[in-house]
């Protein structure tokens, strides 16, 4: 054949597969909806507390449930890794359900918004999941731990942290929970950490929880790390937590590993701040087929085997650690947190009612707790 | 930066696609045309 010719129904084709894979692709910048509960009293955005981040993939809603009463604040973190999706759920059943009696609540369910905006390569990652609700199935985006590279590119061989001069892997540079405090002409990355601290110290928001998630196999699971001025919040959070029943560890935030929220927004701000992981099969090395099952149900036969062996670091078995159990221990985390708050700090009181209790969100599932999309 | 970077990509986007009309051996067309598919993705800035 001419070689015109199969030129020609090559260029073709590879012009049909970039059609149809650019479209998926682009299909990761829809944002599913959540709907703003009876709690809620305004939204903001991120740039209105930086500007430079207006009209592009960093600027993000801010949801802000506000009491009748004056009292703490806290900030709840969702989504600074989109592929966390317990964290990102968790921040969407606070913003459905709770409602603020006294002090206010912020919460951005979006963090790394330009995270959500793609899956990391050769992962196999759903690009979504969905939970069953009594009015019909809601979805949600699994993203990407760090950064779209089409927002933030090129990485550098090695990552340097601007407050400090720490080296880390190059990739670290999109990472949200490496660039803290941040900076104004930084990176996007550096950006949005940059806006989240603006934030806080604009609003002197008493605590900071920044919710995450990790593979069974990493060592800080099911866990709280903690800055070491929330650390008798912390303790108080882990002990009460630990005596409903719910198994959580406790760890103080290394002083040498800079760049993360329970670190330098400790540092730089007055905020108490924490962060929370559970367990999430569908982040680790040792799964199996990487579906929007494995993220809902989180059940891995694979992981019962290396759970046998001796190799994780939290229990496994044929339950595994579905998305209930998971939301359910940040939503309760939050709750231990802000009462432990109130008591440690009169000052600080905050009243946050209408969230289900860790018992009703394992026995009823997320879905009970999601409201209807109009 | 991002439009030099994009120009960078866009040229030889236009080569592979040059090697590819020149190419004799249908496997070597077949490898260029796999080549164009991501280079086009990011000229775009998709992915």
């Amino acid at each position: 054949m001419n070689k015109r010719i199969t030129a020609t129904i090559f260029l073709v084709l590879a012009l049909i597969i970039a059609f149809v894979s650019g479209q998926s692709f682009l299909k990761m910048y829809d944002e599913e909806p959540i709907v703003k509960g009876p709690g809620v009293t305004r939204t903001e955005m991120l740039s209105d507390y930086f500007p430079g981040l207006k009209d592009s993939t960093g600027d993000t809603e801010i949801y802000v449930l506000e009491g009748a009463k004056p009292g703490g604040s806290t900030l709840v973190l969702g989504g600074t890794h989109p592929n966390e999706s317990a964290a990102y759920l968790a921040s969407v059943i606070m913003i459905e359900n709770a409602v603020v009696e006294k002090g206010t609540l912020y919460i951005i369910p979006r963090a790394n918004n330009s995270a959500f905006t793609h899956n990391d390569a050769q992962e196999g990652s759903p690009q979504k999941f969905t939970i069953e609700t009594e009015f019909g199935e809601r979805w949600f985006r699994y993203g990407s731990r760090a950064t779209n590279p089409v927002d933030q590119w090129p990485d550098p061989d090695v990552y340097i942290h601007a407050a400090s001069g720490q080296q880390l892997s190059g990739s670290e540079t999109r990472n949200l929970n490496r660039g803290y405090p941040g900076r104004p002409d930084g990176t996007q990355t550096e950006q949005v950490c940059y806006g989240i601290t603006t934030l806080i110290n604009i609003n002197e928001i008493s605590m900071t929880i920044d919710l995450h998630e990790a593979s069974p196999e990493y060592p800080v699971i099911n866990a709280i790390v903690s800055h070491e001025d929330a650390m008798p919040i912390a303790a108080d959070v882990a002990i009460n937590m630990q005596l409903d029943g719910i198994d959580i560890g406790l760890e103080p935030s290394p002083v040498n590993l800079r760049g993360l929220t329970h670190r330098e927004l400790g540092d730089a701000t007055e905020t108490f701040a924490v962060l929370m992981e559970t367990a999430n099969p569908s982040q680790g090395r040792l799964r199996g087929a990487t579906n929007a099952d494995l993220v809902t149900e989180g059940q891995d036969h694979l992981y019962e085997k290396a759970a046998d062996l001796g190799r994780l670091f939290v229990p496994f078995d044929e339950s595994g650690h579905p998305i209930e159990e998971r939301v359910a221990r940040h939503v309760k985390g939050v709750m231990s947190f802000v009462e432990s708050m109130s008591v440690y700090d009169e000052s600080k009181t905050m009243i946050i009612t209408g969230l289900p209790s860790y018992e009703e969100l394992v026995e009823n599932g997320v879905g009970k707790y999601l409201l209807p999309v109009d | 930066m991002t439009l030099i970077y994009r120009i960078i990509v866009l040229i030889v986007l236009l080569l592979v696609v040059w090697n590819l009309f020149d190419e004799d051996k249908m496997k070597n067309q077949a490898n260029a045309a796999i080549v164009i598919i991501p280079l086009l993705l990011r000229v775009l800035m998709i992915k």
